[in-house]
C-alpha cells in the first residue's frame, strides 16, 4: 500500500503506478508513506537523520547549516530521503519536476525493498519515530534538571564514542535470539527490538551499574560496555543508552551505503525505462540519472559503484535478489568485484599525496584494487578498537587494543578519545597500538596522557597529544 | 531546529572568541564585511574520533595511466551536477557575526576600555522620547488612559461613583497629554583618518598588516560611536585622499614626505571634520623612513601645534620592513615623551598586530 496525504492527485497516481511496477518486478516492502516537503524542511529533516523530532543538539544545527548552504549556493541538493521504518517513510521535495518525482519514487521503492529484505536491517527497530520522540523527551527532562551545559557535554562525549560499536553485534545477537526461539529457549519469540527496549527500560528505571564486567569481555562495543559499567549517575547512564540505541539503529545504513544505493538506482532506472517514463521525459531522465551516478574524477560514487556491481553480477548470472538480502558493502564487493569489473570500471589505487604533488594513480592491479577497497570499507571505515581487559580493584583501569592493519592511528585525537573514555569510566584507560612496526601504549590517567614504547616500557617524551 | 541552529551559532561564537588572537593576525576577515555583519570562516567543529592517521591510498575511478594525477586534472575531468553524495572532510563554515559582537569580543580579548567621547558639553544634542506626561497639550496627544484614571479617581473621591452605573466623565482638569521628555544624549560622531606611507619600501606584507589593523580599529571605533566616517590618505612625497580600495592596493614608489599627509589631514579637519562636531582619530602607518630630518621636524610641529589640540588621539604605527630605518618612531617618541595623546607602536610581524591595537585603543580616548 502506498499513501501520500500531502501529495497532489497526479503525484499520488504516479506513486501508485510506481508501486505497481515495483511489485510486479518482485520487490517487497512495508507500506510506503510519501510526504511532500519544502527544500528548507527537507534539510531540517535530513539534519535530524530523517526524523522530524530529535533531542536538541548543536550538531544538528551545524548539519542543517551545511545542507542549507549547499542548497543555497547550488552545490548540492537533496532529491529524496527514505527512512527505515514500518511503514517506510519517504520525503519528496516540492521543487522537483514531475520526472524527478517519478525517479525518486521508483528509487524509494528500491530502498524500501532493501530495508525490508536485507538481513542487516532485520535487527533494527522499525518504530523509531516513537522511540526518538521518547528519547527527545527524556533528554529534555535531564536538561531541565541538570542544565543544558552538563547534558550537552555528556552528549558530545557519548557521540564521539559512537563509532566504538560492533557493526556485526546486532545481527549476531538477533541470530542468536532466533536460534534460541527455534529451540524454544528463554526469550521465546521476543524480537531483538522488544528485548532491547525491555533492557533499556530496566536500565533506565533501575539505572544500576551492572556487576561482573568481565562477563562482557572482550568486546568491540565499548559504548555499550560503558553504558553498563561506567561509574556515572543514573541520568548520565540514560543518556548513554539513548545514544547507543540511536547509533545502533543507524549502524546498518553505514554498512550498506554502496549496496543499498546501488540497489535503489538499479530499480529506478529499470522501472522508469520499463514504462513509468513518458516519452517526453526520456532525455531529462537520462540527464538526471547520469548526474546522480557519475563518477567525479578520481573518486568513487557509491551510487555508481553499487549500480555497476549489480549489473555486473547479473551478467555473471548471479541472483541479485539474493545478493541484496545477505550482503553488506564489504561482502558484496568481495563477492562481485573481479578482474573484469575492475578493468571495465577503470578502478585504481591511489598513491598517497606527496609533498608538492596531488595523489597519483598507483596501480590498476585488480587484486590490489579489491584489497584496498575492502580495507577502506571494512568495519565501517573505522579503526577496529577492542576492549580487552578491565581491572576492578584498587586501580580501576581498562585496556583497549587497536587492531593494527598497517594504518596508524592519529595519536593526538586518540589521546582525546582516551580522555573522553576516562571521564566516563573514572579510571585509567590504556590503548595498545602501533606506530608502523613499533608497539605503543597510550595511557590517560586523570586527564594526563603518557605514551610508552610498549616493549621496553620506558617512558617516552610526553605524548604529542596535549 | 531553530533551537539547534541558535545553539550551534553560540558554539561557533565561543570558538571565534577562543581563536580571536588568530583572527587578529590574519587577513581572513578583511573584506568579508557587509553592512552590519562579517562572515567569519570557522573550521568545522568536529568531535574527536579514532581516525586513521597515515595517508593511505584510496580507491578511485577514471581513465589515466599509472603515475597520472588521480584527480583527473590532466585527464578528461568532467564537472556537472553531483548526486546526493556525502562528503566527509574538513568543511569550512562561514559564520555570520555582527560587527557589534565582533567588537565586543575584541574589547574583551584586549581588555579595551570604552571610549569616553571628548567634549561632552559641546557635543551634546537633545534627543528625547515621548515618555512624559503633562496637563496641557493638543488633543491629538491626549493620553486617554491617564485622563480616564484621573477622572475615575476624582469621581470616586467625590463619592459620585456608582458601580452599578459606572459613568465617568472627564473634565478639563483631568486631561493628561503625552509630552516629550528631553534627554541629553552625547552626540557621537567620529572620523578616522587612515594615513599610509606607500613609498617603495612598503611591501605587500606591510600593507596587509596595515589593512588588518585598520579593519580592527574600524570595527572597534564603530562600536563606540553612533556614526563613523573613515577617510583614507596615501602619501609618498605628496599626499592625496583615496577610496578604500585604492588605499589597500596602491603601490607607489618614490620618496617619503610624511608632512604632506599630516598637512592634508589638517586640511580635512579644518574643512570637513570640525573638532566641535567630530571625535577625530588620525592613524598613520609607515615603515619609519622620512625624507629628511627637516621634514620630520615639520611633522612634529604640525602634530604638536595643529593636530593634537583638535583630535582625540594621534596614533602612529610603524611596520617593520626590510628597508625602513624605523627612525621616525624614535623621533616621535622623543618629541612627545610623556604626552599620552600621541601613541606609537611598532609591528614587526602579524603576531604583533594585537598588541599594536591594544596600544592604540587601550587608553579609551
Amino acid at each position: 500500500m502506498v499513501s501520500g496525504p500531502s501529495l497532489t492527485p497526479e503525484l499520488l497516481r504516479c506513486a501508485e503506478r510506481a508501486e505497481e511496477a515495483a511489485s510486479n518486478a518482485g520487490l517487497t516492502f512495508f507500506d510506503v508513506v510519501f510526504e511532500m516537503l519544502d527544500a528548507a524542511d527537507v534539510n531540517a529533516v535530513a539534519a535530524y537523520g530523517g526524523f522530524p523530532v530529535r533531542y536538541s543538539s548543536w550538531r544538528f544545527g551545524m548539519e542543517y547549516e551545511r545542507l542549507a548552504r549547499g542548497y543555497d549556493w547550488g552545490l548540492s541538493k537533496i532529491y529524496e530521503l527514505v527512512v527505515n521504518h514500518d511503514p517506510t517513510i519517504a520525503y519528496l521535495v516540492r521543487s522537483n519536476s514531475l520526472m524527478e518525482q517519478k525517479l525518486v519514487m521508483a528509487h524509494v521503492f528500491g530502498h524500501a525493498d532493501f530495508f525490508r529484505n536485507s538481513a542487516w536491517f532485520a535487527p533494527t527497530e522499525r518504530q523509531m519515530l516513537e522511540r526518538f520522540d521518547d528519547h527527545a523527551r527524556r533528554i529534555q527532562e535531564s536538561v531541565d534538571r541538570f542544565g543544558q551545559d552538563r547534558v550537552e557535554r555528556l552528549l558530545d562525549r557519548a557521540l564521539s564514542l559512537e563509532p566504538l560499536m560492533d557493526p556485526h553485534g546486532p545481527l549476531r545477537a538477533y541470530r542468536a535470539a532466533q536460534g534460541r526461539a527455534e529451540r524454544g529457549d528463554d526469550a521465546g519469540g521476543a524480537s531483538l527490538s522488544e528485548r532491547a527496549r525491555a533492557s533499556l527500560g530496566q536500565l533506565m528505571d533501575g539505572a544500576v551499574r551492572s556487576a561482573s564486567a568481565d562477563h562482557d569481555l572482550p568486546t568491540f562495543d565499548v559504548l555499550q560496555f560503558l553504558c553498563r559499567h561506567a561509574d556515572v549517575e543514573p541520568w548520565e547512564r540514560e543518556v548513554l543508552w539513548i545514544v547507543h540505541a540511536e547509533a545502533e539503529y543507524f549502524l546498518p545504513q553505514r554498512m550498506t551505503k554502496i549496496i543499498n544505493e546501488g540497489w535503489a538506482s538499479l530499480w529506478h532506472s529499470r522501472l522508469l525505462t520499463g514504462g513509468l517514463l513518458d516519452a517526453s521525459e526520456v532525455v531529462e531522465f537520462a540527464d538526471c540519472h547520469s548526474g546522480a551516478t557519475q563518477a567525479a574524477p578520481g573518486q568513487l560514487n557509491p551510487y555508481k559503484l553499487g549500480l555497476d556491481l549489480f549489473r555486473h553480477a547479473e551478467r555473471r548470472g548471479m541472483d541479485v535478489f539474493r545478493l541484496r538480502a545477505v550482503h553488506n558493502d564489504v561482502s558484496f564487493v568481495d563477492e562481485v568485484l573481479d578482474a573484469e569489473f575492475a578493468a571495465r570500471s577503470s578502478l585504481f589505487v591511489t598513491d598517497p599525496a606527496r609533498r608538492g604533488a596531488g595523489p597519483r594513480i598507483g596501480t590498476r592491479d585488480p587484486n590490489d584494487v579489491k584489497q584496498a577497497l575492502l580495507r577502506s570499507l571494512a568495519w565501517g571505515g573505522q579503526p577496529r578498537i577492542e576492549l580487552v581487559e578491565v581491572h576492578e580493584g584498587a586501580v580501576r583501569d581498562m585496556v583497549l587494543r587497536h587492531d593494527h592493519d598497517g594504518r596508524d592511528l592519529k595519536l593526538d585525537e586518540a589521546g582525546e578519545m582516551l580522555r573522553t573514555i576516562e571521564s566516563l569510566w573514572k579510571g585509567p584507560v590504556h590503548l595498545l597500538t602501533r606506530e608502523g612496526e613499533e608497539a605503543r601504549r597510550l595511557t590517560c590517567d586523570q586527564g594526563e596522557l603518557r605514551m610508552r614504547d610498549d616493549a621496553s616500557g620506558k617512558p617516552r617524551a610526553r605524548a604529542e597529544a596535549s | 531546529m531553530e533551537r539547534d541552529r541558535a545553539r550551534f551559532k553560540e558554539v561557533v561564537r565561543g570558538r571565534i572568541r577562543e581563536d580571536l588572537r588568530k583572527y587578529l593576525a590574519s587577513s581572513e576577515l578583511v573584506g568579508k564585511q557587509g553592512d552590519k555583519v562579517v562572515s567569519v570562516p570557522v573550521p568545522s567543529i568536529e568531535l574527536p574520533r579514532f581516525r586513521f592517521g597515515s595517508n593511505e591510498g584510496g580507491v578511485g575511478q577514471g581513465p589515466g595511466d599509472v603515475g597520472d594525477a588521480a584527480d583527473g586534472e590532466a585527464g578528461e575531468g568532467e564537472g556537472g551536477s553531483g548526486g546526493a553524495g556525502e562528503h566527509e572532510g574538513n568543511h569550512i563554515l562561514e559564520a555570520e557575526v555582527e560587527l557589534e559582537e565582533l567588537a565586543s569580543m575584541l574589547g574583551e580579548e584586549l581588555e579595551l576600555p570604552r571610549i569616553e567621547p571628548r567634549g561632552r558639553d559641546e557635543l551634546e544634542a537633545t534627543g528625547g522620547r515621548w515618555t512624559g506626561i503633562r496637563s496641557q497639550g493638543p488633543q491629538s496627544l491626549r493620553h486617554f488612559r491617564r485622563t480616564f484614571r484621573r477622572a475615575l479617581v476624582r469621581t470616586i473621591a467625590a463619592g459620585d461613583f456608582d458601580p452599578a452605573n459606572p459613568v465617568v466623565v472627564p473634565i478639563q482638569d483631568d486631561q493628561r497629554f503625552r509630552a516629550r521628555r528631553p534627554k541629553p544624549r552625547p552626540e557621537s560622531s567620529a572620523v578616522i583618518v587612515h594615513m599610509m606611507d606607500v613609498s617603495g619600501s612598503m611591501g605587500r606584507e606591510q600593507k596587509d598588516i596595515v589593512r588588518i589593523e585598520a579593519f580592527w580599529i574600524d570595527t572597534w571605533l564603530r562600536s563606540q560611536y553612533r556614526s563613523l566616517e573613515v577617510v583614507y590618505i596615501v602619501h609618498d612625497a605628496t599626499a592625496k585622499v583615496v577610496d578604500k580600495d585604492t588605499f589597500f592596493h596602491l603601490r607607489e614608489s618614490g620618496g617619503t614626505k610624511i608632512s604632506s599627509a599630516y598637512e592634508l589631514c589638517l586640511d580635512l579637519i579644518q574643512d570637513r571634520y570640525r573638532p566641535e562636531d567630530y571625535n577625530i582619530y588620525p592613524f598613520h602607518y609607515s615603515d619609519g623612513d622620512n625624507w629628511s630630518a627637516r621634514d620630520t621636524d615639520r611633522c612634529v610641529t604640525l602634530v604638536r601645534e595643529e593636530l593634537l589640540p583638535r583630535v582625540n588621539q594621534f596614533c602612529y604605527g610603524q611596520v617593520k620592513s626590510a628597508y625602513g630605518s624605523g627612525q621616525f618612531k624614535k623621533d616621535l617618541d622623543v618629541a612627545f615623551a610623556g604626552d599620552e595623546r600621541l601613541v606609537t607602536a611598532s609591528v614587526s610581524d602579524r603576531t604583533g598586530i594585537a598588541d599594536a591595537i591594544k596600544a592604540f585603543l587601550g587608553q579609551g580616548r
